[in-house]
């Protein structure tokens, strides 16, 4: 009898544990912790990118670049290339961007020109706000 | 405070009286053994299944440019995500394993044969929707080994003449593997397959109890007289109560289930996630060694060998028919396959190509 | 019955027998498919250069050219002698880019084709000044092979190599001002093959280490020792921003097995407890 006693206590404990064990992770789990907060937006001014120049950002830890283009206005993009990851360059004169690594070329709108990139690089969400410009 | 409780649920329903003749008055044969239980395993497993399932779909999104997005989330940024997912396919793969041995072991101890020939073909239906279960949810993560896998199982019924091109189009909802496809896999897994496994599981469960557990055939002989002419259930007077005996038994099976999962999860957690599976599909690039999961292995290297792929369909087919409606083919009445050696010899051969054409498929 | 049954397995047997010629079926039926595995690419400047009739030096070159590290990642005899690999007819013609062999002095603009930022280093170089000037002196040919091309490495700095024109201090002074940050770069390439290997997917991560190492060796091409001690400090610290995220993924995957070898645990206790109560005398 005692036994028996015994073994039951142990089942009701290890079952216990175990189910303690389960659902601790699953409110975590349904609870995911506010990381939301880490993307950030960035505000420019309008004068900070004159026509047909371009600014370097960092959002979220990653390079950027703003473009005022004269034809089609402010553009945001990523300036990781879709290849390998290395970082493009931006050339006012020929309008592209370049990839310093193996000549994959982008043009403004982000679209592979050539080379080994396999998709266009990373459009950022961008407005207009009067004068400033919000990036993210 | 225990007792308050079933008091008053005994006044409501008659509680004393379910347990007598459900749980405790309910007798199972002397003979039986572990392997009666590996069904009950299989329910189990089904449940946890679903209840994991049911999480990762808080935060998966089946759409070809987030799925994959959404599943690195589940396994990288949300809290136990990886736990949940990998009992998920942990436990589809082990799920897939339990029904299998269960369908053997039924078969090995002739627990198909009349009056339990419904039972049968019901199992042997749930059998091949798990297996689609299998096949829909593979595509889900929409990484190069779910779209290449796809697009290889899913090519399989072009081998019909006639209409082989428009199954394999109504499968993929396309010429190729899209996010069409994706859409209607989701649909499949999640909102068809589910309540039509339940409604077959309820039945299974029903026609068990209804028509009685079978004893083994060996050992101690079995009493049952056959052909059966007129309802009987199968009862078991001289036998163990279901509970707490056999329900102890059924619990050890589960606990040796859930163990074998969390071993597989804690020491092979990669078996079933090659680096294909991490990398997203690409529709333009075949990576150099597809081929589907597992258990769709023997199959597929079936239909590599057999030069006509229009035979090698078919013969695959009347397989599965025969297997399907084995207890209306099956006409002698000895219900003990040791004293049955060409079933026997045949079923083992049978099973032996399949292990050895899984193998062989893996290459 | 049973012989219903020997019926059904000679089904069976009756295709596998008949399957002498499965292969070649196979291949009509399945590879023909674009999804059947192999892309079998028809590149015609390797099918001239490694004919018979070719002489052996040519064939040597695609022998080479196979164990390179452009071949391993796709890049083949068009995408830098131009010409078209498709058509055979075409194949070195002018008129689809093709410029053949350079010319020793055209060597640099030639891989500096798609390595952009090594040429501009490389010409502003000691080496690339004296090269140009002399017509004398070390290209990209010298260093790294024109078809048996390694992954960079920093054992392409050694002393056979480095003491054709010099001695070899220079150079060793440059490899050991390397050093420090071609040993972290290892070392984070291994571990992120780790990871791979362990299922996590590490995207972002290799394209930061790539960028930072492509950065570096083409620093590396200045052939500047002060400037690379310089900016060894600022590569450091990129390379330990990457350190510390993947090292943060080793210990949460320490974590998870550990959780789970908990549970296991818990339910073989439980699978140990359920048999002996079984197994204990009823009261």
């Amino acid at each position: 009898m005692k036994r028996r006693g015994f073994f039951k206590l142990l089942m009701y404990l290890l079952g216990s544990t175990t189910f303690i064990s389960f659902c601790y992770p699953l409110l975590r789990f349904l609870a995911p912790p506010g990381s939301e907060a880490s993307i950030k937006k960035l505000v420019l001014l309008k004068a900070e990118v004159p026509s047909g120049k371009a600014k370097s950002i960092v959002l979220n830890n990653m390079p950027a670049i703003v473009i005022n283009r004269p034809d089609k206005g402010f553009i945001a993009l990523s300036k990781v290339c879709t290849h390998l990851g290395c970082i493009v360059e931006y050339d006012r004169d020929k309008k592209i961007l370049l990839c310093p690594c193996h000549a994959g070329t982008f043009d403004l709108d982000g679209n592979v020109i050539s080379g080994p990139p396999p998709k266009s690089l990373q459009r950022l969400p961008l407005r207009i706000e009067g004068e400033t410009i919000v990036i993210g | 405070m225990l007792k308050k409780i079933e008091n008053w649920l005994e006044v409501r329903i008659g509680l004393n009286d379910l347990a007598s003749t459900q749980l405790t008055g309910y007798r199972v044969p002397k003979n039986i053994n572990l392997l009666y239980t590996v069904g009950f395993a299989a329910i189990i497993g089904y449940i946890i299944q679903v209840i994991s399932g049911v999480f990762l779909l808080i935060y998966y999104i089946p759409h070809p440019d987030y799925a994959f997005g959404s599943v690195q989330n589940i396994m990288n940024k949300v809290p136990y995500g990886w736990l949940f997912r990998e009992m998920h396919i942990v436990g589809g793969n082990l799920l897939i394993t339990a029904v299998f041995l269960h369908m053997v072991t039924v078969f090995l101890m002739g627990n198909y044969m009349r009056p339990r020939e419904l039972t049968w073909v019901g199992g042997g239906l749930m059998l091949i929707i798990t297996f689609i279960f299998g096949l829909s949810g593979y595509l889900l993560p929409w990484s190069q080994l779910s779209y290449w896998a796809t697009t290889v199982v899913t090519s399989i019924p072009t081998a019909f003449p006639v209409i082989g091109d428009a199954t394999a189009r109504i499968f993929k909802g396309g010429e190729q593997v899209s996010g069409t496809t994706l859409s209607r896999f989701f649909a499949l897994h999640v909102a068809i397959l589910p309540p039509l496994f339940l409604s077959l599981a309820v039945l299974h469960i029903f026609l068990i109890r209804r028509i009685g557990i079978s004893a083994t055939p060996f050992g101690k002989s079995d009493e049952e007289k056959r052909p059966l002419t007129e309802f009987r259930k199968k009862t078991h007077p001289g036998g163990y109560p279901f509970y707490p005996d056999f329900f102890l038994k059924m619990m050890f099976m589960v606990m040796v289930y859930c163990a074998l999962m969390f071993f597989v999860i804690t020491f092979l957690p990669t078996i079933f996630l090659p680096v294909e599976a991490n990398t997203p599909a690409d529709p333009l690039m075949t990576p150099t060694h597809i081929k589907p999961e597992w258990y769709f292995l023997a199959p597929y290297q079936m239909l590599r060998l057999i030069p006509n792929k229009f035979i090698g369909i078919s013969i695959q087919l009347i397989f599965i028919c025969i297997f399907l409606f084995w207890p209306f083919l099956d006409n002698q009445k000895e219900k003990n396959i040791l004293k049955r050696p060409a079933l026997r010899g045949a079923f083992l051969f049978l099973l032996a190509t399949w292990i050895f054409l899984t193998f062989w498929g893996g290459y | 019955m049973r012989y219903l049954l020997l019926l059904f397995t000679a089904i069976l047997i009756f295709p596998c027998i008949a399957a002498a010629d499965y292969k070649e079926t196979f291949e009509k039926e399945f590879l023909s498919k674009p999804w059947a595995g192999e892309q079998l690419e028809e590149d015609a400047c390797i099918s001239c250069h490694s004919s018979d009739t070719m002489k052996q030096q040519y064939r040597a070159v695609v022998e080479e050219w196979k164990a390179s590290w452009h071949a391993q990642n796709k890049i083949s005899c068009h995408d830098c002698h131009g010409g078209d690999p498709k058509d055979a007819t075409m194949s070195m013609s002018p008129q689809r880019g093709f410029v053949g062999v350079p010319k020793a002095v055209e060597i640099p603009e030639f891989c500096g084709k798609c390595h952009i930022a090594i040429l501009k280093n490389y010409l502003e170089s000691g080496h690339g000044k004296a090269f140009k000037s002399t017509g004398k002196g070390p290209n990209c040919v010298t260093c790294h092979g024109s078809h048996r091309i390694g992954k960079a490495g920093i054992d392409i700095i050694n002393e056979q190599t480095c003491t054709k024109c010099h001695s070899y201090d220079r150079a060793r002074g440059m490899k050991q001002a390397l050093f420090v940050v071609e040993k972290k770069m290892g070392e984070l390439e291994s571990d992120i093959n780790t990871l791979k290997g362990e299922g996590i997917f590490v995207d972002e991560k290799e394209r930061a280490l790539f960028s930072t190492q492509a950065e570096f060796r083409a620093l590396f091409h200045t052939v500047d020792v002060s400037l690379v001690k310089q900016r060894t400090d600022e590569f450091t610290k990129r390379l330990g921003l990457i350190d510390k995220e993947m090292q943060d993924i080793f210990r949460e995957l320490r974590f998870r097995k550990n959780f789970s070898a908990f549970l296991m645990l818990l339910f073989t206790g439980m699978g140990v407890v359920i048999f002996v109560y079984s197994k204990l005398p009823k009261e």
